[in-house]
This record gives structure tokens, sequence and C-alpha cells, in this order.
């Protein structure tokens, strides 16, 4: 759960990590501009199937050059790649060895 | 206004939107006072009254009005005047992610569901008090953190009641009938 003081925009990612470590299911849920929307369903999609490892590498240019976002706009994206960082790393925090799924939420 | 022809004269540069408006810089004003500086202004300098006089002049009574009710519409809301403040004292206002409050995220996360679909009109209502107490309180603390010159306490502050600007903003267009 991330939020923009600039622009009081919320973001919140969730992912489902199976037990290599791979990403299997993704959900957002984001109040704010279209852009800060579009950019969180971006991340969602794209950190689907990735391993933790290949998901912290996504960055925010990336989702801006993916959605064609306008200057102004640039913070959303940032947003949304420090969402899948914190999702990620709560995920490390929580992380039991026993479990076999684990939902963790960002 | 020049002093020897009465002409109006263009504003300065970088006005100081405080000075401007005849009040101390600091976080706590008199609404009234503000709002009658603000009718007065506007009744020296408003394009209405230039009708007659040159261009240049004209030019300059909008430059004029529009930044009087910039500094208006500035100092009177207490999210845009802290912000100000902050900017005035070489402050720059939050800009990185928050991911350092979760229970507050949380807090607004939950408003904004709630306030998406809500379950029925008290719930809007029930909202509606909610974030008026939230502004109030958070009010408060800005106008203490500003008057024991903690930038940082206020900057952190103002950054929430953003948040609750937001919503604020979005409540009154759902009441707006569509």
């Amino acid at each position: 759960l991330v939020g923009a003081p600039a622009c009081g925009d919320v973001m919140k990612l969730q992912v489902e990590v199976d037990e290599n470590g791979k990403i299997v299911d993704a959900r957002f849920k984001t109040f704010g501009c279209g852009s800060a929307i579009a950019s969180s369903s971006l991340a969602t999609e794209w950190v689907k199937g990735k391993t933790v490892d290949e998901a912290l590498k996504i960055k925010n240019t990336d989702i801006a050059k993916e959605l064609c976002l306008p200057p102004v706009k640039l913070h959303c994206s940032m947003l949304a790649e420090d969402a899948i960082k914190a999702a990620l790393a709560d995920y490390k925090l929580k992380q039991d060895p026993n479990k076999e799924e684990s939902e963790k939420k960002a | 206004f020049c002093p020897g022809c009465r002409a109006l004269q263009p504003p300065g540069p970088r006005p100081d939107l405080f000075r401007l408006m005849d009040c101390d810089r600091s976080f706590r004003i008199d609404a009234q006072q503000l709002q009658r500086r603000f009718r007065s202004l506007q009744r020296a300098v408003h394009p209405d009254r230039f009708g007659q006089r040159p261009l240049k002049e004209q030019c300059y009574s909008e430059q004029h009005s529009s930044l009087i009710n910039k500094a208006y519409q500035t100092l009177l809301n207490p999210l845009s005047r802290g912000l100000y403040l902050l900017e005035l004292n070489g402050v720059e206002p939050a800009q990185e992610t928050d991911s350092a409050d979760p229970v507050f995220l949380t807090e607004i996360m939950e408003i904004n569901e709630k306030l998406a679909e809500p379950e029925n009109e008290d719930i809007l209502e029930e909202i509606e008090t909610l974030i008026k107490v939230k502004q109030e309180e958070l009010t408060k603390e800005v106008t203490a953190a500003f008057e024991r010159d903690d930038l940082q306490e206020a900057k952190k502050l103002l950054a929430k009641m953003k948040y609750f600007a937001n919503l604020e903003d979005k409540l009154k267009n759902k009441k707006i009938p569509s």
C-alpha cells in the first residue's frame, strides 16, 4: 500500500507468490488519476509470471514509456514501481519457507 | 498605481501573496480580514473598471485581478496556505512515495472504497462528517507545527491533508446529481 503525497493518490498492489518464488497472481486497487490507475494496471500485468527478482527489475521508466505518459504524470509510474517494490519487500519479510503459497500485500 | 498620473502599473515580479493581501506571513489568518482586503483590492483593479483606460492599463488590470484571485484562494484554503508557507521557507512539499505509515494509508484506502461503493445514503453522510473532523484535527496540528517552527512536521501533516482534500472533492462529485 503506497501513497503519493504530492497528488494524494493511493495504490494497493497484492501479489501471490508460489513456492518457487514465482508471482502467480497479482491484483491492484488504485484511487487516483487515470495515469495512476493505468500504471498500476500495467504493473499488475507485468509482474504476473515473473519471479520476485525479475519483478524487482521493473522500472518506472518502462511503465511510463509503454503508456506514453506525459511528463506531468511520470510520478504515477514511479508510484507503481514503488508499489511493486513494497509488495515484494513485504513478501520477503513474511516469507515462511514452510508455506507453499503466500499471499502478500503492499 | 503611479503616484504622479494615477495610471495603473504592472504587478511586480514574484509577489509575496501574504504581503499582497496584507496578512502576516503565518499559518494563522483572519479570514474576515482576508476577505475584506480581497474585495477592496478587486474594487481598485478589476478589469470592469478599466474599460475606458488605455490597453496597457487594461492588460495590467487583468494581471492584478488574476493575481489577487490567486492570492485569495491560496491563503483562504488551509492546505494551499500551508504548502505556500513551506515554499516561502524553502521547504519542498513531500514528493516521495509514502509507504511509511500503513495505518494511515489503509484508513484512506478504506474511506475511498466506501465512497466508491456506498451501501446507502447514510454512509455518505458519515464519510462527510469523518472527513470534516479529520481536516479540522489536521488543521489544528498544522497550526501548532508552524507556530513552533517545526516545518518538517508541517510538511508531513500537509501531505496527510492532501489525501483528505482529494476525498472531499470526490465526495462533492458524488453529491452532484448526474
